[in-house]
């Protein structure tokens, strides 16, 4: 049986808000039927630091959305980033419980509460309980339903974020007087657009830089092992340009743009660029190996950030996939040559799947919230039980945090 | 290029040499040692020279005139091995000897590496003494590699603080920094000495001013008030310029020396006292002196607080080199600023009532100091002033990366 649904996919960005709409009919066919996006006002760094100016822009970007779609959006998956993510790792493990030894539901279910239950410090949230698999007496499997066995594990990756932030960004929407279906941090919607399944499944690393931050996500087995925000994105790299050239912050913008490269090469060592490149009052020139290097440094430190932060998880064997780099800043040429430099394994940048027939779309700063919708029409099967449950987890959490307030 | 400031013995002013104003270069601990060695090499005909080591072997190997070796019961002759507290202990155990060495010395330029034993644990002992003994004292003093490890930069940091108490001026020169500027195909020797042409270029720069027969001359006296403040911040910058566009070559080159684009120097390059020196062929004239002091006292400081010097030397033209020394006052009108480092205390001071009130009377001012001495990070932050810091491995990511890695960025 078909049936429509309408959902709204929401991204509150540094630089931009972006809301699509999206259409979905029956179990696997997703239209984006409206778009709208706005310049985004009161973030940074991917949080919310003027809450009205922000609320503003949302508001505007959604009622366009609305009007391009011709239709009025009730529920939204809202994406959300920003340094107060955090992320741990949790393992539950119980005896199967039945004489025979089959694991069943309620053995699962045990599992799974113990993994999950660990309770957070004051003011932090659980966002996602990411499934890291099971093992079976040691024996990692995929789905232990109905093995045989007499001891069950599995291991979470437990996403938790600051409460006060988590309900600012509620709060914009909210105040529209519509409701939140579901928060998904930035980094997992967009890796399900920019990695394909295969790849996703040998291994993967997605660093989806965008204007305030970067978030990344390492699938393996198609699950994801781990997720990160790093509080440092385009913006850094601009204001990086403005102090070190010592021009205004616009042009620092523009020059990143039309000259910015993430590499240095000895090649173009005296050359000069113009401010502006029209000889009117002002306009002087500047070195390329300058803009090289200031770009370079901070591109170089952010890769060598993340590359800490998951240690040996970065190898040749562990991302058969390589590295896809999405949002905003993998405009950046020679970005890819960056990351394979610092990371030492293959990198791409993201392609949107065929499916995104907008050719305005295709940029790879729109991959978090196509994503979002793809999360969206996943979360909306009726055969997905597992994650229907989820979602009233989040509500009741939410209405947790309202209480709170 | 430094003996250009010595080449013409003829210029020198027999006046002001009447004056007897006594100079001393004194390089103390190993690296500082090696630093007079080498200048000695350079001819500066008219400073007199002095090392002091704990170590005997490298006492004995520097061809510098007066030597001396301090904590010779301490060390019986072997070095400090690295840690400041025998330095200090070492110079403490010399302090008379110290004491001769700078009686009636009007200006004591202390060279030291700052990082190891000797070097920081007797510079500022040495330091004091000097100005109990009335010297002027300015220090350069090289900072570790960052690659020597977290102990040395430590011991360094406590070290600098340490010196900036006591002396008039202390300038700084990151090892890190100056390693930039040096090819890829240069011998150790080389690399060696363009790192102590920063210093020689600093030490002939002074000297110039007060001897050489120049344009404009400085008296010690004006030189003595600049640096009347101890503790503050030292801004130090070289340029230099050749052809026929001389002028704007060495101020464009000043403009891209890597000492002045140091993290700490990053949101103020403001001095409240300059002190300028300019140095040209025959053919300096007074009009070009005059566009240096405009452009470098709008960059650094306002006209009034310029202390100007220009000398020619006759064995070149079309050539010129600036140097500029900057002083910022504890009543500066920058921001307050919070001091990172905890100072290393004062080295002990014996007896003597003088000496005592001396430090009382230094106390109330140092107060202030701290609050002006070392500018924060937070002013580099641009776009995102106002928001929370964003800490990765004690580092604030919003300050751009290569100012917190000291890249050196021509524009």
């Amino acid at each position: 049986m078909s049936q429509k649904k309408i959902i709204g996919a929401v991204e509150i960005g540094t630089s931009k808000v972006v809301v699509l709409v999206g259409e979905i009919l029956g179990r696997n066919s997703l239209n984006i039927i409206g778009m709208a996006q706005t310049t985004s006002m009161g973030v940074k760094k991917g949080e919310v630091t003027n809450l009205k100016s922000a609320s503003d822009s949302t508001h505007t970007a959604i009622v366009a959305a609305e009007k391009s779609a011709g239709v009025s959006i009730d529920s939204i998956y809202l994406s959300c980033s920003g340094r107060h993510l955090d992320g741990f790792s949790t393992t539950g493990k119980v005896a199967v419980s039945s004489s025979d030894n089959v694991i069943n539901r309620a053995d699962l279910q045990r599992v799974g509460e113990m993994a999950r239950t660990k309770a957070l410090p004051l003011q932090r949230v659980y966002i996602h309980h990411i499934l890291g698999g099971y093992k079976v007496d040691g024996q990692p499997t995929k789905n232990p339903l109905g093995m045989a066995g007499e001891q069950l594990e599995v291991q979470y990756w437990n996403v938790n974020a600051d409460q006060r932030k988590i309900s600012d960004q509620l709060h914009i929407i909210n105040g529209f007087g519509i409701k939140v279906d579901d928060m998904i941090i930035s980094s997992i919607a967009s890796g399900c657009v920019a990695a394909s399944e295969e790849e996703r499944d040998k291994g993967v690393l997605v660093i989806d830089i965008g204007c305030g931050t970067t978030d990344f996500a390492v699938y393996k087995d198609g699950i994801i092992l781990r997720t990160g925000v790093i509080g440092v994105g385009g913006d850094h790299i601009t204001n990086d340009l403005a102090i070190g050239l010592r021009i205004n912050y616009k042009n620092a913008e523009s020059i990143k743009h039309r000259f910015g490269k993430a590499i240095v090469d000895s090649s173009d060592k005296n050359d000069t660029v113009l401010l502006f490149g029209d000889l009117t009052i002002g306009d002087a020139p500047i070195s390329r190996s300058s803009i090289y290097k200031i770009t370079h440094a901070r591109v170089e430190e952010l890769f060598n950030i993340i590359h800490n932060k998951l240690g040996s998880l970065i190898s040749t064997q562990n991302l058969p996939g390589g590295i896809i780099i999405t949002g905003g800043s993998a405009r950046l040429p020679h970005l890819c040559e960056a990351a394979r430099q610092a990371f030492n394994v293959n990198a791409r940048v993201a392609q949107n799947p065929a499916w995104v027939t907008n050719p305005e779309l295709k940029a790879p700063e729109y991959s978090t919230v196509i994503g979002l919708l793809q999360y969206a029409m996943t979360a909306q099967r009726p055969d997905s039980g597992g994650r229907k449950k989820k979602n009233t987890g989040w509500f009741g959490k939410m209405a947790g945090i309202f209480a709170g307030n | 290029m430094d003996e250009l400031f010595t080449k013409n013995p003829i210029t020198k002013s027999e006046a002001i040499e009447d004056q007897g104003i006594s100079l001393k270069v004194i390089g103390i601990g190993g690296a500082g040692t090696n630093m007079v060695d080498r200048i000695k090499l350079d001819n500066l005909a008219d400073l007199h020279l002095a090392v002091v080591n704990t170590d005997r072997k490298t006492l004995a190997v520097s061809p510098v005139q007066e030597r001396l070796m301090i904590g010779r019961k301490l060390t019986r002759g072997l070095s400090a091995g690295g840690e400041t507290e025998i330095g200090r202990m070492a110079a403490e155990e010399s302090r008379d000897e110290l004491a001769r060495m700078v009686t009636g010395v009007d200006l004591v330029f202390l060279l030291v590496g700052l990082g190891g034993g000797t070097g920081s644990g007797a510079a500022p002992v040495l330091a004091q003494v000097a100005r109990e003994k009335g010297a002027m004292v300015i220090t350069f003093a090289t900072l570790p590699f960052h690659g020597e490890g977290s102990r040395r930069q430590e011991q360094a940091k406590d070290a600098l603080c340490a010196l900036r108490d006591v002396c008039h001026a202390v300038i700084t020169l990151p090892n890190d920094v100056l390693i930039r500027e040096i090819g890829e195909n240069d011998t150790l020797m080389e690399a060696l000495s363009k790192a102590d042409g920063w210093i020689s270029k600093g030490v002939s720069s002074i000297w110039s001013m007060l001897f050489a027969q120049g344009l404009i001359n400085v008296d010690f006296g004006a030189l003595k008030n600049a640096f009347h403040i101890t503790g503050g911040k030292t801004l130090y910058g070289l340029g230099y310029g050749e052809g026929y566009n001389a002028v704007e070559n060495a101020l464009k080159s000043l403009d891209q020396c890597p000492l002045l684009h140091l993290p700490e120097n990053y949101a103020s390059q403001k001095a409240d006292v300059l002190i300028l020196n300019v140095t040209g062929g025959t053919d300096l004239g007074m009009s070009q002196v005059n566009r240096i002091l405009d452009a470098v006292s709008e960059k650094f400081s306002s006209k009034e607080n310029t202390i100007l010097s220009a000398a020619q030397d006759a064995s070149m033209t079309r050539v010129i080199y600036i140097t500029v020394i900057g002083v910022s006052d504890l009543n500066g009108n920058g921001p307050a600023r919070i001091r990172k480092h905890t100072p290393a205390a004062v080295p002990v001071i014996h007896t003597e009532q003088a000496e005592k009130e001396l430090r009382k009377a230094r106390k109330p001012q140092r107060v202030d100091q701290e609050e002006f001495a070392f500018p924060s990070d937070r002013d580099n932050r641009g776009l995102f002033e106002d928001t929370e810091p964003n800490v990765y491995d004690g580092e604030d990511l919003d300050i751009p990366t290569f100012l917190r890695r000291s890249l050196k960025i021509t524009s």
